[in-house]
Parts: structure tokens; sequence; C-alpha cells
């Protein structure tokens, strides 16, 4: 290893003086290409060569309008621009620049090339929107610090807020959030702050980008040490706290790498089940929204993803108290005083970490084995981490038409349960069919219009079932578009509630929250 | 093969296509139910003969596949998929919707 050859010493760089720098336009100009090249040259495919210089392309002003004037530099060739190991050119300024400075001025001739689109070629799949996050980023002249919020965007939102729900266009904040995810693209930043920027609802495909956003390797020293290699697999982080966001776009759901999300502060009534798709998720703050109970499948993210942090309080959950219970999997007692549990620490301090918990209901943790550590993982969820089940609700039925059973003088108690079948419904299954019809994400309101009134909000149930990327029955595993069943179950996930994992030990006040769930058919109802 | 008692009943289709299945596979449709209710005196319920004319026979064909799969698996735990081809899917949606199924 010692003989090895070292690598070549850094060179200097020449900075020549730029001969219009104080030009602003040609600033933003510089900075667009600076921005197009940092983005489109990928460190690893350029060629270890210089790339070819042109006598010409030296010289500042060699536009046709200087074409008679002396010009000072003429003949002076740049010989090095960086490293072959990728060190940064400080000098913006390349020889495409010159190349594009030049034309700016009409030179009269056209070319098929200088077609704005042209450039997207260059891209792959999603090329436009590259180039038009790209063009925003860099055409914007607000500073460019992360997550600055935009005061005066916000404050023109506010002025008059009817123009700007009423344009069909992005708002300021809609296009601000794009600059700055733009931003994070670009720089491979794996940390989206979106927080406070007022944002009534996310624009389709803004976050969609990110499912391919890569870090870039940072070279600090000339010498390349091991920890230079580092993973580019991002650790992607999602905040958007302090929005009026009440709906979540489909494309959020798509982020496998997902690992944070914040929805702190917001208008959420609900979470979708398509959360569930989150499979990398290990950290999720659902507090202060509008939730009356959470979705059925983030238990599932606890039980077998990653997810070890769930911030869901406060919100106005619906109380165990109040609501209906079917069964009781964990005793409530009345308030009784813990007997056979000599445990030195239960009751004083929970009490002290929840002062409001004065009410009827108390439901302490019995272990009947000693809680311990060894308890293997295989054998069962261990009760000391694992969420416990600690009530079902009573079970809803919905007919054919996903609405809810109502009784009424037409349908008898006594005829419903006879015709009651395991079996999913016709409409079900051809439901199901048409979700797996190519082209349905793309038919639009007015196309569905045109079919029988009948089927129009079945087709859309449809239709949104797919565009959330499909829902699968929590009891069967099955994939459905109308849920039959549904219910709640209120679970105690309090080791997870707080980002140091707390072991629950016996005689422990269990927080149960409610969690709906849903099941495919009639026979899919929670298991006693 | 007919009458209010028989244990078969038939459902004719628009183009005259003729399926014979049991009745009380027919009965799982909310709609031939109420058809074939003697109390109700339909001509359907006295002859044990639905004429179903909105229908062309290859959807009243999946459509009796259906109550058959249906009586089959009425008590099933794990219930398989029917396969449904894409192309008859919608009328079979406008047919559910009508039958009440």
């Amino acid at each position: 290893m010692d003989n090895e050859i070292p690598l070549p010493p850094p060179r200097r760089i020449r900075h020549r003086s730029p001969a219009k720098s104080t030009n602003p336009s040609t600033a933003v100009s510089s900075f667009y290409r600076a921005g197009r090249l940092s983005r489109f040259d990928d460190r690893s495919s350029q060629p270890s060569s210089d790339p070819a210089l042109f006598s010409s392309d030296d010289i500042p002003a060699s536009g046709l309008e200087n074409y008679h004037a002396t010009v000072s530099g003429a003949g002076r060739k740049r010989r090095y621009r960086g490293t072959w190991w990728g060190e940064q050119v400080a000098d913006p300024k390349r020889k495409r620049a010159e190349f594009r400075e030049k034309r700016n001025f009409d030179s009269g001739v056209w070319m098929g090339s200088d077609e704005p689109g042209s450039e997207s070629l260059l891209t792959s799949e999603d090329g436009s929107n590259w180039g038009e996050d790209l063009r925003k980023t860099v055409l914007d002249p607000r500073p460019t610090g992360l997550a600055a919020p935009p005061s005066m965007d916000s404050g023109s939102v506010l002025l008059n807020p009817a123009a700007a729900f009423q344009r069909t266009e992005e708002s300021e904040a809609q296009r601000f959030a794009r600059v700055v995810v733009g931003q994070c693209l670009e720089k491979g930043q794996e940390h989206i702050d979106l927080g406070g920027f007022q944002l009534g609802s996310l624009p389709p495909g803004l976050l969609q980008p990110l499912k391919h956003l890569t870090k870039l390797p940072s070279f600090t020293e000339p010498p390349a040490t091991e920890n230079a290699f580092t993973s580019l697999q991002p650790f992607l982080r999602i905040y958007l706290p302090n929005n009026s966001l009440s709906a979540l776009p489909n494309d959020v759901f798509e982020l496998n790498n997902l690992r944070v999300l914040s929805l702190r502060s917001n208008k959420f009534t609900e979470i979708p089940p398509a959360i569930g798709r989150l499979t990398d998720l290990e950290v999720l703050n659902l507090s202060v929204n509008r939730l009356t109970y959470l979705p059925w499948e983030l238990l599932k993210l606890i039980q077998q993803g990653k997810l070890n942090h769930v911030i869901s309080r406060p919100n106005p959950f619906h109380p165990i108290e109040e609501a209906q219970i079917e069964t009781w999997h964990c005793k409530p007692e009345p308030d009784s005083e813990p007997e056979e549990e000599p445990e030195p620490e239960p009751q004083p301090t929970t009490n002290s970490t929840l002062p409001k918990m004065q009410l009827p209901l108390r439901i302490h943790l019995q272990l009947t084995p000693p809680p311990s550590l060894q308890l293997g993982p295989d054998t069962e969820p261990n009760p000391v981490w694992a969420p416990i089940l600690v009530a079902t609700g009573p079970t809803n039925t919905m007919d054919m038409d996903g609405k809810p059973v109502q009784p009424t003088p037409y349908n008898r108690p006594s005829e419903t349960t006879s015709k009651i079948s395991n079996a999913p419904s016709l409409r079900e299954l051809a439901l199901r069919a048409v979700s797996k019809l190519p082209y349905l994400d793309q038919t639009t309101d007015q196309e569905l219009a045109d079919f029988p009134p009948l089927i129009v909000p079945l087709l859309q149930r449809a239709r949104e079932v797919r565009l959330a990327g499909g829902q699968t029955c929590s009891v069967c595993g099955r994939e459905y578009v109308l849920p039959r069943t549904e219910w709640m179950e209120w679970w105690d996930i309090s080791p997870h509630e707080s980002g140091v994992q707390l072991r629950r030990c016996n005689g422990m006040l269990l927080r149960p929250l409610p969690f709906r769930r849903f099941g495919c058919s009639l026979s899919c109802v929670p298991s006693v | 093969m007919s009458g209010p008692t028989s244990e078969y009943v038939t459902l004719v289709s628009r183009d005259g296509f003729e399926f014979i299945i049991p009745r009380n596979v027919a009965c799982v449709s909310g709609t031939i139910r109420r058809m074939l209710d003697p109390s109700s005196k339909f001509s359907e319920g006295l002859t044990g003969r639905c004429v179903l004319d909105e229908f062309p026979g290859m959807v009243l064909e999946k459509v009796c596949e259906y109550l058959c799969y249906n009586d089959k698996h009425k008590n099933d735990i794990n219930v398989p998929d029917m396969d449904i081809p894409p192309e008859l899917c919608l009328e079979l949606l406008m047919a559910a919707d009508y039958l009440d199924v």
C-alpha cells in the first residue's frame, strides 16, 4: 500500500478576472448556468480529460459588436479547470457559459436548438419538471437560504386570499415550496423543510421527484480518505409543520425511502390508510391536528416496520370513556387499588405525568409473567414494547354500495342477517376488475359523467382507491375497493410515543389511542 | 321445470339465452328474489321464468356464475376471487346495481 502512486496534488486554479461580472443580468444567467451544469453534470460520468477549448471562447467580449475591438486577453488559454477526481472549480465560468452569453445578442440566426424545450431532451423521464423547477429555482431573485419563510408571500396571500384561491395556477406559497424542493434536489439535501408556508394544499407532483433524490458526495479534503465514501442513499426527512393542509397528495406515499414525516399543526381530520406504504418511516409527528382516530395501518408500521416514534398528541381523539366498547382485552378497573403488584414506582409517577386523566376509567397493565427483556421477540410480541390491544369497538357494516347500513323499515334486521354472505358482492368484484383497468387514473370527471349515473360514484371511488395506490383489507390482506366492515380498536403504543423508548412496567397506566380498521367483506370482522 | 314451487328457475337474457339455476342460488339477488316471491303474484313468481331484458347473454352468464360462486362460498372464511374479464366489468357493475348483488 505504501508504494501506491499518490494522487496528484491539487493544482492551483486560475481565477481570471471576469470581464463582465458587474452586469447583473450576466450574474443571473451565469448562476443559471452554474445550476444547470452542476445538476446535469454527473461528476462520475465526467470525462477525465479536459473539455475542448476554442480560442474564441476565452475572449470575454467576442460578440459581433465587439468584432473590431481590441481584446486584451486574446490568445490566452486556460489550461486547467479542476482535478480529475472532482474538485470543485471555484470559478463558475465555463466555456459553455461564454457561448450562452453571446447568445443574448441577437445574431439574426435562428437555430432549432434555441427552443427552450429542447433542453429537456437532456434529462430523463421527468425532464420537463426538472427544467421547470430549476428555472424557478434560479430565476427567483429571493435569497436562497433554505426554508426562509416567505414573509412577503404569505403577507400577500393573506391580503387577498380570494384572489389566491381563484387562480387556477399555483399560489405564491406553492411556487415557493417548489423552489425549496428544487433546491433540495439540486443540492442533494435530504432535509426538506416546508414549514410555515401557509400551504393550503400541496400541489400534485411537488414531492414526486424526491423519490429519486440522491445525495451528492462531499469533497472537503483533496486526499480522499476512507470516510469520504458514504452511502448516497438519502435519509429523507419532510417537514410540513404550521401549514393548513387537510389532505396529503398521493405522491407522498410513493416515497418509499421517507424516514421522517412531520405534519404537526395542520388541519388533518384523518390520515389515509395509504400511509402503511411508507415502510421505511421511523418518525411520524401528527400532533396539533384535528384527528379523531388514527389509521390502523400505523400499527403495522410499528409492529413490522421501522416506525418507532409516533407523536400523536394533542389531538381531539375519540375518548375511550365515551366510546361504545364491544370487547375489553385489558380489564378496566374503576379506579381500584393495585393490590397484588407491589411495584415501587407505579401510581404517583403515572399520575404526575398525566394530570388530566382523573377519569373513572383506568386500565393498568397486568402481566402474568414478570416483564423481562429476555422475552424472546420471536416467541410472541413482547408486552414490554409491543402495542397492546386494549379494547375493540362495535363493528359497523356497510352495504354493497359502501354506505353504512341504516336500520330502515325496509331492511329489517332479520332480512339482512338472513342474506349475509361471506362472498364479496358482484359490485365489489366488478370494481376490483375496474380498478385494474389501465387509464382509470387518467379519466376525468367529465368522462365519468358519460357513464350511467348509478355507477358514477362507484367508479369515482375506484379511481380514488387506485390513485391512493390501492387498499388492502386489514384482516385478510386482499385488495379491495369498498369496505364492508369498519370498527375501532384501542391500542396502547406508549413505548413508541416518546422519543426515548420507555419500556412498560407492571401496573402502568395504559393510554389507549383509537385506530380505525376496515374489512373487505362481512367475514372480515374482529377476531375474538 | 317451472312453477312456483320448482327447485329451479330460468333466467332469460335479451338475446334469448336461458340459464337454469337453483332457486336458492337465484335468490341471492334481491331483485330476483322479489320477482319470484309467490306472494307478490308477479308472473315470474307463477311461472318461475325471469326475462331479464336488460342483459345480453354474455353478461347474464357471468351473473349466473357469480350467483353460484356467492352461494358456494357463503360460509367460507377465505373466499377466493372470482375472475372478471375487464371488458365486462362495467356492464357487470350495472347488472350488480340492478340485481342488488
